[in-house]
Formats: structure tokens, sequence, C-alpha cells
């Protein structure tokens, strides 16, 4: 199992292991990512209803969230090495996106489904409004 | 070679050797090990802000209007500065990362400092919207929450807007003390660094700070938008 492990560079009883490679990025590769995160970032706070006045309607969360998402996926594939990683690395990170999903998709599935699941049952919320007594 | 001492390669230049941990068969195996630990422990800091994601998906469903006339009491200016500054920290520590894996001493150094600091600017961000909530009456826990109304007329008649100010707290609050803990962790590394412990023969810990980092910097990356920038 000594893979990798170059015995001709030992002194005595130690051997010098030549056996970890890792990828390095180059600065133009980290450079170029950093400069599309800050424009997506801008992208973000230009299209956002609150600073630009742009109505979207439910799209707008939807639009943010896809932005995030492929700025928090440049992130993880090349500041984070990701795309250069492990299968095992890539499934303990990823698989706790997936798992999140779920957490997400039942926590939407349990409200939107609420009216159709206890029609009559269900007693209304009396919303208490702040500065109301 | 069943009992020889196994050192991983040392570049010129006053650094230190790395030995291998006894119980490891190669520097590969070991860093391999100790990578993919790191990464089952960024899976559970998902799931830790992944609850309170969810939390927040759930009650802006519920409660529209309390979380947009809420969010619009945040400075989407700061909170955009602040992106800026963390997604500059994570482009730093990735480069700090690399000067690590190519035996660049001083470089290492520079890169982390200016990733702390970064992270430094983060923080007083954060300290200046945080007093300024406090001020004027707004924090998190029921007996802080006081409004005046001259600074948040429009929480007036809102349905529990302590709700949406509790998860920003809460969320921005964890997130924060995240920063913090990595600026110890990164300045130790600098402190480390100059010593020479950390070169391409071995950088586990620079490695697995930067991971820690560039997740400090994902969390954000959704907190922004979802916090300051409310439809």
């Amino acid at each position: 199992m000594a893979h990798g492990t170059d015995t001709s560079h030992g002194h005595g009883d130690t051997v010098v292991d030549h056996s970890h490679h890792a990828h390095v990025c180059s600065f133009q590769a980290f450079f170029g990512i950093y400069v599309v995160l800050l424009f997506l970032t801008f992208v973000t706070v230009a299209i956002a209803e609150p600073v630009s006045g742009l109505h979207l309607g439910s799209a707008s969360m939807l639009v943010a969230m896809a932005v995030a998402a492929v700025k928090a996926s440049l992130v993880m594939t090349v500041f984070m090495h990701l795309r250069w990683d492990t299968a095992m690395n890539n499934l303990a990170f990823l698989g706790s996106l997936i798992f999140l999903s779920l957490l997400f998709l039942f926590t939407l599935a349990d409200h939107s489904t609420r009216q159709v699941a206890d029609p009559i049952g269900g007693t209304p919320v009396d919303v208490k409004r702040f500065g109301e007594n | 070679m069943g009992h020889s001492t196994i050192v991983t390669p040392t570049p010129q230049g006053g650094f230190q050797t790395h030995t291998v941990a006894h119980h490891f068969k190669t520097a590969e195996q070991e860093f391999q090990s100790a990578k993919l630990a790191f990464w089952l422990f960024l899976a559970t800091e998902v799931m830790l802000f992944g609850g309170l994601f969810a939390a927040y998906i759930y009650f802006h469903d519920v409660y529209p209007e309390t979380f947009q006339k809420g969010g619009a009491l945040l400075d989407w200016k700061l909170g955009a500065l602040n992106t800026g500054l963390l997604l500059t920290s994570s482009w730093t520590m990735a480069m700090g990362v690399r000067a690590s894996q190519l035996s660049q001493r001083k470089p290492l150094v520079w890169w982390l400092v200016l990733t702390v600091i970064c992270a430094a600017g983060f923080m007083v961000v954060k300290y200046i919207e945080y007093s300024t909530k406090y001020h004027h009456g707004i924090f998190a826990f029921t007996g802080l929450f006081s409004p005046d109304d001259h600074y948040a007329p429009d929480l007036m008649g809102l349905a529990y807007p302590q709700l949406y100010f509790n998860l920003y707290f809460t969320m921005t609050g964890i997130h924060g003390l995240h920063v913090l803990i990595g600026m110890i962790a990164i300045a130790w590394l600098i402190w480390r660094g100059a010593q020479g412990r950390f070169h391409s023969g071995w950088y586990t810990p620079v490695e697995l700070v930067g991971l820690y980092w560039h997740v400090v910097d994902l969390i954000w990356i959704f907190l922004f938008p979802l916090l300051y920038l409310v439809p």
C-alpha cells in the first residue's frame, strides 16, 4: 500500500512520501470567478424590487434564488475545488444539499396543502397585529 | 516500511517537516481522511442553517407583508457592501490556499491577512447595523422589541413583525459567530504560516479552514437577498 511512496529519498528509517498531489488553480481562474461573483451580486441588487422598483411578482424571489444558486455553485466548484475533489467528498457535501431540498420540499408541501387536508376542521388563526391590544 | 517514520517532502526555504501520523499509511490517506471528515462537518453546518432557512420559507409564505416591510427597514447598501467584503475574502482565502500549495510563505501570510481584514470589515458593518436597530428598539427577543414610531411606522398593524426580526438576528447572529470563529482560525494560520509550517508537502489546516470560510460565504450569498431584498 506504499503507493507513491518514494523510499529512495529516505534517510535511515525516515521515508519521504510523495503520494499527495493536489490540483492547483491558476490566478486567472480564481480572479475570473471573483469578478463573475461580484457581477452576479450587482445583478441581484439591480433586479431586486426594493431597489429597482421592478415588479416581477412571484418570480422575483425565484430569480434572486436562481442567481444565488449560480453564485454558490461557482464558489463550490472552483473556490472549494469540488470539481477536482474525490467522489466521496462530493457525495458528502452534495448529499447534504439533497437532504436540505427534502426539508424545504416537505415544509412547502405542508403549508400549501393545509387547507386541502383539513378544509373545515381547522380553526382560523386570529392574527394579532402589531400595536393592537 | 512498517516501523519507519513517514514524512512529506519539505521544500527549501525554512519550512518545517511534516511527519505523517503513525496510523496512516500514506500522506495522501492522511490528507483525504481529514478532508472527508471536514466535508461531513460542513454538511452539518448546511443542515444547521437549513433549519433556519426552512423557518424563513414557511413564515415568509404565511406573512409575506411582515417580511417585506421588515426587510425594508434594513439598509440594502450595507448588505451589498458586506456581500462584496465576504466575496473578496473568499477569493483571498482561495488565493491563500493556492499559496500554501505552491509553498509561497509570504504570499500565504499576506492573502490570509487580507482575508481577516475583509472579515473584520464585515463585522464592523454588522455592528453598525445591529446597534442602529437596537437604538431604535428593534432587537431579537420579545422583551427588547419596542420599535419607535418615527423610525419604523410601517411596522404598525403588521402581523408579528418580531417574527422577521427574530429570524434576521438569529440567522445573521449565528452567521456572524461563524465569521468570528473563522477570523480566529485564520489568525492561527497566519501565525503558523509565518513559521513555515504550511507548504506543498502539508497544508491540511489551510485547506480545511479555507473550505469552512467558503461555506460562511455560501450562506451569506443566500442570506443577503432573503433578508435585505425581500420583494
